[in-house]
């Protein structure tokens, strides 16, 4: 390299280098989490029991909305029955999310199994849109503030792949009881994402937007 | 109190490190036209330009890892309807800009040796002048994509809240 050449070259160098010591000074510290131990004592909820709960709700709904699909397609409503078998395994999913993060912290996934109570497809249709609006207002943000507050990184990502699908759902859910009739006949493709249980119609993007797999990772359930 | 200044600070695990690293690529891919400018000065030209690739060189390298960092950040993150649409924008375009990026320093690596490579050839020694003009042109262009990939992370952290975080031990 010529001189003439070095002086910009170095001058490039340098640069780099400010940038980088600049960045390293930028990153500000948090406060320490509470120990979930101390809130257990003071017999407040903590995450692992919230994971609990949320594992024996994705169980039951799992096994809930199997019932439901067979019932769909006896009722005729073929489209329902696919709906009902895509969130069903999606249910699935988030259980065995939830589960991986309850054994993490050293509790064990364990369900209390209820027969589901099956009823006309509407009535089931309206059932599970009632669970999925509660989880997706009420439980799942919930959990995920007290899991922020914890600092537990394995929670707040289950939680959200959750979330995430569960707000799907009762879209979905709300499209086929507003439009029942429509729905009726053979079946109707779904996909579902088999890494954070992301419930979709058709699959328009190149990577999951909630937790990034590649799009041909995604399930097809009709 | 100079002593535990020297040490290092802790380093986020690498779902939070999104923030750490994403200022590095927008810094030194919006430098280095600078740079591709400066190469067109008569004698010292030539080593701004090769500092120009070496900056761009470091800068996609950047955009790779703050992509697939901020891939696993934004599992972290809470898709509330405001934030969503927000999020899976940036993501979009930050996917974009990277190949963008990827496309240009190959382009700029080929106008610096491209001419010298095929000497044998009977072509010019440079790279006409009117390339490197195109190539500012089209790098500029790609720049506002970058910005503006930076301007919906800023709104996601300013507007709406969303940060990266560990627990700063
Ligand atoms: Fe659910
Ligand atoms: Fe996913």
């Amino acid at each position: 390299m010529r001189t003439n050449e070095r002086v910009p070259v170095l001058a490039g160098t340098s640069m780099f280098l400010a940038v980088v010591l600049s960045a390293a000074v930028s990153m500000g510290q948090e406060t320490r989490p509470a120990k979930p131990e101390e809130k257990k004592e003071a017999g407040m909820t903590t995450t692992l029991d919230n994971l609990v709960t949320a594992y024996n709700g994705e169980s039951n709904a799992h096994a809930r909305y199997v019932e439901f699909a067979k019932k769909a397609d006896e009722d005729g409503y073929g489209q329902v029955a696919s709906l009902f078998r895509a969130a069903a395994r999606a249910e699935e999913i988030h259980a065995e999310t939830h589960g991986e993060v309850i054994k993490k912290l050293g509790g064990t996934p364990k369900a209390d199994l209820r027969k589901p109570e099956v009823k006309s497809t509407r009535e089931n249709l309206e059932a599970a849109l009632k669970g999925e609006t509660y989880e997706r207002d009420t439980m799942y943000p919930d959990f995920l503030r007290q899991a922020k507050a914890e600092k537990n990184r394995d929670a707040v990502r289950t939680f959200n792949f959750a979330l995430s699908a569960e707000t799907e759902h009762a879209k979905l859910y709300k499209e086929a009881l507003d439009n029942l009739d429509s729905w009726k006949g053979g079946k109707k493709d779904f996909y579902v994402c088999p890494v954070c249980g992301y419930t979709v119609v058709k699959v328009d993007f190149e990577k999951c937007p909630v937790c990034s797999a590649p799009k041909d990772k995604y399930e097809k359930i009709n | 109190m100079l002593g535990s200044a020297l040490l290092p600070p802790p380093l986020p695990p690498w779902d939070g490190i999104h923030p750490l690293i994403v200022h590095f690529p927008i810094a030194l891919l919006l430098v280095s036209p600078l740079f591709v400018l400066l190469g067109f000065l008569p004698k010292v030209g030539r080593g701004f330009a090769l500092a120009g690739l070496v900056l761009m060189v470091l800068g996609t390298i950047g955009a790779y890892v703050a992509v697939e960092s901020g891939e696993a950040g934004a599992e972290l993150v809470t898709r509330t309807p405001e934030v969503a649409p927000v999020l899976q924008q940036h993501r979009e375009l930050a996917d974009t800009v990277r190949v963008l990026f990827t496309v240009l320093t190959a382009v700029w690596a080929v106008l610096l040796f491209g001419p010298a490579l095929l000497k044998n050839k009977k072509l010019p020694a440079a790279a006409p002048t009117v390339a490197k003009i195109a190539f500012l042109v089209a790098y500029l262009l790609c720049a506002i994509v970058l910005a503006n990939v930076g301007h919906l992370g800023g709104r996601l952290v300013h507007q709406y809240g969303v940060q990266a975080w560990f627990d700063g031990k």
